[in-house]
């Protein structure tokens, strides 16, 4: 009885997954598309907006050429290669993984490894003195212990004669 | 121990060298200014506009002639500033293959004609219906101005308010480098 209760289970939870799959692999819509290239692109007139956050007339004409381009059939480079083309490469909101802008990409976790490192190499370098710092701590301890334990015991021996 | 202190001067090392070769490259490399555009030395985006008289104004249909197209606005105060100047070159070069075109965007029609009566329309103006032309030419605001030469391609942009002597300095040059060949460009 479990084990057929198991495999009902299991084949609800497949037959679900195999439903929902055509949905998620379904083509965007001209809108989705439009709206992830605007938001793609940078406002040249605004301030750190995207020209699909921008209210601005050119931002509003941009918008619409790109709907205009994917209706023709243009495909998303297309249409950013179009807008590099006319207003360059800082039109972009991301720079483009290639030549010096490598930089850009490697640098934020270039800096955190060296970060992480000199970290490391930081509680190392304490973690050592502090060992060093004991062990002549130790050594002075016991050398000076030996002092007072001799003349204790020198002492001891003069009260006992 | 060795190994830490060395290293720990690599990392320092490394950390130098980025900083100078970003430091290097913001000053000496060679990037574009917001002001330029990447049009230059490419042929002009080909528009047809349509004019206030009623007409039809077709870009490639002016090749042989250098070209000015001049994106206005009639709520635009350094487009009034300039409007005199472009209508005294206008008289001035009109004989000479050089020909003015006026882009009214981002405008009201009724208070572009308005305008015009104003601050005169000698040459021709008009709009796209399509408003595509301004992002065509990757025009930012308005006044914007850019020379095309007599082979059709753009040469020179100006951003701001002209005067005449800003005018004949970009029309001269334009015409004085129609001449200049442009790589890769006459391929396409």
């Amino acid at each position: 009885m479990r084990c057929i209760s198991l495999l009902i289970l299991t084949l609800v939870i497949f037959g679900s997954l195999i439903s929902t799959e055509p949905s998620q692999s379904q083509e965007k819509t001209l809108d989705d598309q439009a709206n992830e290239i605007s938001h793609s692109l940078l406002c040249p007139v605004c301030q750190g907006q995207s020209v699909a956050e921008s209210n601005s007339n050119l931002a509003n004409d941009m918008r619409q050429v790109i709907r205009k381009k994917l209706q023709e059939g243009q495909s998303r480079d297309e249409i950013v290669a179009y807008f590099i083309e006319t207003y360059g490469e800082t039109i972009l909101g991301a720079p483009p993984a290639k030549g010096v802008n490598w930089v850009l990409w490697i640098l934020p976790g270039l800096a955190i490894v060296l970060g992480l490192f000199g970290i490391v190499i930081f509680l190392y370098q304490a973690g050592s003195k502090k060992e060093e710092k004991l062990e002549i701590a130790e050594k002075t301890k016991s050398k000076s212990d030996g002092i007072y334990l001799d003349k204790i015991d020198e002492e001891l021996k003069r009260e006992e004669t | 121990m060795k190994f830490f202190r060395t290293a720990n001067h690599i990392v320092v090392f490394v950390i130098i060298v980025v900083f100078i070769g970003l430091l290097a490259y913001s000053i000496f490399g060679n990037r574009e200014t917001p002001k330029s555009s990447p049009l230059i030395g490419k042929k002009a985006p080909d528009f047809t506009l349509n004019l206030f008289d009623g007409t039809d104004l077709t870009l490639s249909e002016l090749r042989g002639n250098t070209v000015l197209v001049n994106f206005w606005a009639s709520w635009c105060m350094p487009c009034r500033q300039e409007a005199r100047a472009l209508e005294n070159s206008w008289q001035r070069y009109k004989d000479d293959d050089v020909i003015f075109i006026g882009v009214n965007v981002w405008d009201d029609s009724s208070n572009a004609r308005s305008y015009m009566n104003k601050f005169g329309g000698a040459y021709p103006h008009g709009i796209d219906p399509e408003e595509e032309i301004q992002v065509d030419y990757g025009v930012g605001g308005v006044p914007e101005t850019y020379f095309i030469d007599s082979s059709g391609y753009v040469r020179n942009k100006f951003t701001g308010t002209l005067t005449e002597q800003i005018i004949d300095y970009f029309v001269t040059k334009t015409i004085e480098e129609k001449d200049i060949n442009i790589e890769d460009e006459n391929t396409k």
